[in-house]
């Protein structure tokens, strides 16, 4: 499990290796090199996600490590409490940036092998602290710097604690 | 179920990541809505529904896989693809509106406009718009062979563009007391449009009552908005996890 230590509370994830294995290492190396550590959940829309692990306060993006394939089609579902990759129109650029699903999103499913039908990659599950997800979801946000959504006081996460 | 509204996607081959956003919008989300309004600019630049480019053609036959799924589209014109016409029309299934029109949201009149005419302000582009929005200079033009139609419509953004560098932003804006008027001579105390790319959703008191200007949002590689009117209100709906 990954506990994401935020400003408002932890956040338990459980990976899910055997369906995204790509993604699940990606996540995991990316919390264990400490990456995550002071990041933001720099985007939360209630009903929807909150997403966040490539922004520092301030909203400079953090540099990644090079993108990753899109392991969207592997039946899992952007479901309530699932995350999944953030990633630009082009299937496969997911790096770091996540999200996590506030309500069951199908219309971020994998449909089809293409630009259109990729899809958001589902890699795990939150298991604990869902009170916290939905306490991210209440605060106010506000446009900030080109981006819209931001939460008007930070959302950080302090550290990313990979636990047995 | 919702109704869903969006503008300026100035969709143009040379944009293809809008273009596959917009596809992945009317295939996924603009399902689960009852209406889509695209309130103009949906393309760059627009010169006849005769032209063979592909861009046209794959959008058309998007929009008719969603009204075919009972989805109702109807499309009001831009400052860029007022040319757009009754044979795309048919091809795709969507309705064309009038420049200006009012529909009933929750019982409210809300009227729905592309934007442009409320920027009174920018006297050369009303001057402008009022040469082509004229029947009669469109028949001329849509009698020109498409070569020469291109040729004039890239001619025609490439002067639009120099000149709104050059204008002070405030005349681009919509003008309030124009805003007023308008919304006062359709009595209707809330308005949808877009044109702007100044995406918010504005209230104010119209004669002691509460008013709503919605301006919707340009879309480009990252950014894709849809307003999304149900019954739980009125949100500009971001339509995707973007980032890396």
């Amino acid at each position: 499990m990954i506990k994401l230590h935020t400003s408002l509370g932890i956040i338990g994830i459980e990976l899910d290796s055997a369906r995204a294995p790509a993604t699940a290492a990606n996540f995991l190396q990316y919390a264990q090199d400490g990456f995550y550590d002071g990041t933001l959940f720099h985007r939360v829309i209630p009903n929807f996600m909150i997403q966040g692990g490539g922004l520092e306060p301030g909203m400079s993006q953090k540099p990644t490590r090079a993108p990753i394939r899109n392991e969207a089609d592997n039946g899992l579902k952007n479901e309530v409490g699932t995350i999944a990759m953030a990633r630009t129109s082009e299937p496969h650029s997911a790096s770091s940036q996540f999200f996590i699903n506030l309500q069951d999103n199908g219309f971020l499913d994998f449909r089809s092998p293409t630009a259109q039908g990729w899809g958001y990659c589902v890699f795990g599950r939150v298991v604990e602290g869902m009170d916290v997800v939905q306490a991210i979801a209440r605060v106010q946000t506000t446009g900030r710097r080109g981006h819209q959504d931001v939460p008007v006081e930070d959302v950080v996460i302090t550290k990313a604690e990979v636990v047995d | 179920m919702p109704a869903l509204f969006i503008s300026d996607l100035h969709l143009d081959p040379a944009r293809p990541a809008v273009t596959a956003s917009f596809l992945d919008f009317l295939e996924r989300r603009a399902r689960r809505a009852a209406a889509l309004y695209i309130l103009g600019d949906l393309f760059e630049a627009w010169i006849g529904d005769d032209d063979d480019q592909a861009l046209g053609k794959t959008v058309a036959a998007a929009l008719r896989t969603l009204t075919d799924a009972g989805v109702a589209v109807s499309f009001l014109h831009g400052n860029r693809d007022f040319l757009l016409g009754q044979r795309f029309a048919a091809a795709s299934g969507i309705r064309l509106l009038p420049e200006s029109v009012v529909i009933e949201l929750a019982g409210q009149p809300v009227l729905l406009l592309h934007g442009d005419t409320l920027c009174i302000d920018d006297i050369a582009y009303q001057t402008f718009r009022a040469k082509v929005r004229n029947p009669a200079w469109q028949g001329q033009i849509l009698a020109l062979p498409l070569t020469q139609r291109r040729a004039l419509a890239s001619q025609l953004r490439e002067t639009s563009q120099q000149a709104t560098r050059q204008k002070a932003a405030d005349i681009t804006d919509v003008n309030p007391d124009e805003v007023d008027r308008v919304m006062r001579a359709h009595g209707v105390q809330r308005l949808i449009h877009g044109h702007t790319h100044r995406p918010a959703i504005h209230q104010w008191l119209l004669d002691d009552q509460p008013a709503t200007r919605v301006v919707l949002s340009d879309w480009d590689d990252d950014r894709a908005n849809a307003l999304c009117c149900d019954d739980a209100g009125w949100r500009l709906e971001p339509l995707l996890p973007t980032g890396t």
